[in-house]
């Protein structure tokens, strides 16, 4: 008990899960393990706001709690798929048209070369 | 909830292959990590689950853009704020009011603060800390001796004061800062 009261002014730095956020939202932890969040959340202004943001959404039925997470997620990650693909079409565009550039100007130069030496050959 | 196969890669570590990399590959995982903590801010600031929604997406592209802008040393205190942040801000474009806005430093490090003066002996720290109980009011007092000696759930100190469980919360919360504050004074006494 004594070292209880010398620890209420500590801060517990470790992270909890997103699994014991959902448990302790569907009431699935037992009393002790309730109060291990509640301990952490205390201490943590972005979970503890979380939770009552979470405890506010209709029901808070952890299906769809999960579903909202997994349609951001892959919301997310097509995203930042779309936008590499998009920066590697622009970088292969760019490559094209400067190969094109450079064997534009290659036969421009053989062309050159031929028109010239048949010109000296007719002198 | 799906289990998160990068586990085993630390928030810093993911950072650190971003900025060496720039590959956006790392910033998917990391924010992933914290859709969840998003979703709930969100929702309780703008109290609408598809405004939540379309917010969580913004707060990802927003710290998509500025982590290519600039190095951020504690990224979940730093996106909290970023979040916090572009809330407000929403709802103030739909109040027409300006709430105050969070500035980085309140909320960019993270709280390390060991919580009692070290040179003091620890059966003095005791003594000071009961006396410090004592001078709380009567519910906060009750409420933090029930959640911390006691090591009892909200509900459970919600059945046996007949509180409710937001006044519970406030009264811990309440009671933790005030014994803080009271704790500073005993110690800059003696």
């Amino acid at each position: 008990m004594n070292n209880d009261l010398l620890n209420i002014l500590g801060n517990s730095n470790k992270d909890i899960d997103n699994q014991k956020l959902m448990d302790y939202l569907s009431g699935k932890l037992s009393d002790q393990e309730k109060h291990e969040v509640e301990m952490w959340m205390v201490d943590n202004d972005f979970e503890n706001e979380a939770l009552e943001g979470l405890q506010q959404m209709s029901g808070s039925s952890n299906k769809k709690l999960e579903g909202y997470v997994d349609q951001l997620n892959k919301e997310l990650t097509h995203y930042i798929k779309e936008k590499k693909n998009r920066r590697e079409k622009r970088r292969i565009d760019t490559n094209f048209w400067v190969y094109v550039t450079i064997a534009f100007i290659l036969i421009i130069v053989v062309l050159a070369y031929v028109v010239i030496t048949k010109l000296q050959h007719h002198q | 909830m799906k289990p998160d196969p990068n586990s085993h890669i630390s928030d810093q570590q993911l950072l650190n292959s971003f900025y060496s990399s720039r590959d956006n590959h790392w910033l998917g995982i990391l924010l992933q990590r914290y859709t969840l903590l998003l979703l709930g801010v969100c929702m309780k600031y703008l109290k609408n689950e598809e405004e939540a929604k379309d917010c969580v997406q913004q707060v990802f592209l927003k710290a998509i853009t500025e982590l290519h802008k600039y190095k951020v040393e504690y990224f979940k205190s730093w996106l909290y704020m970023v979040a916090k942040n572009h809330c407000l801000m929403k709802l103030r474009d739909k109040q027409a009011r300006t709430p105050a806005e969070i500035k980085d430093e309140m909320a960019i490090t993270p709280e390390n603060d060991p919580g009692l003066a070290l040179h003091l002996e620890k059966d003095r720290q005791l003594e000071m800390m009961e006396e410090c109980l004592q001078e709380l009011n009567k519910d906060q007092k009750q409420c933090v001796t029930l959640f911390y000696l006691e090591k009892r759930s909200y509900n459970e100190i919600a059945d046996q004061t007949g509180f409710t469980l937001m006044q519970v919360k406030s009264y811990i919360q309440n009671g933790k800062r005030n014994l803080k504050i009271l704790m500073d004074r005993k110690l800059n006494q003696s």
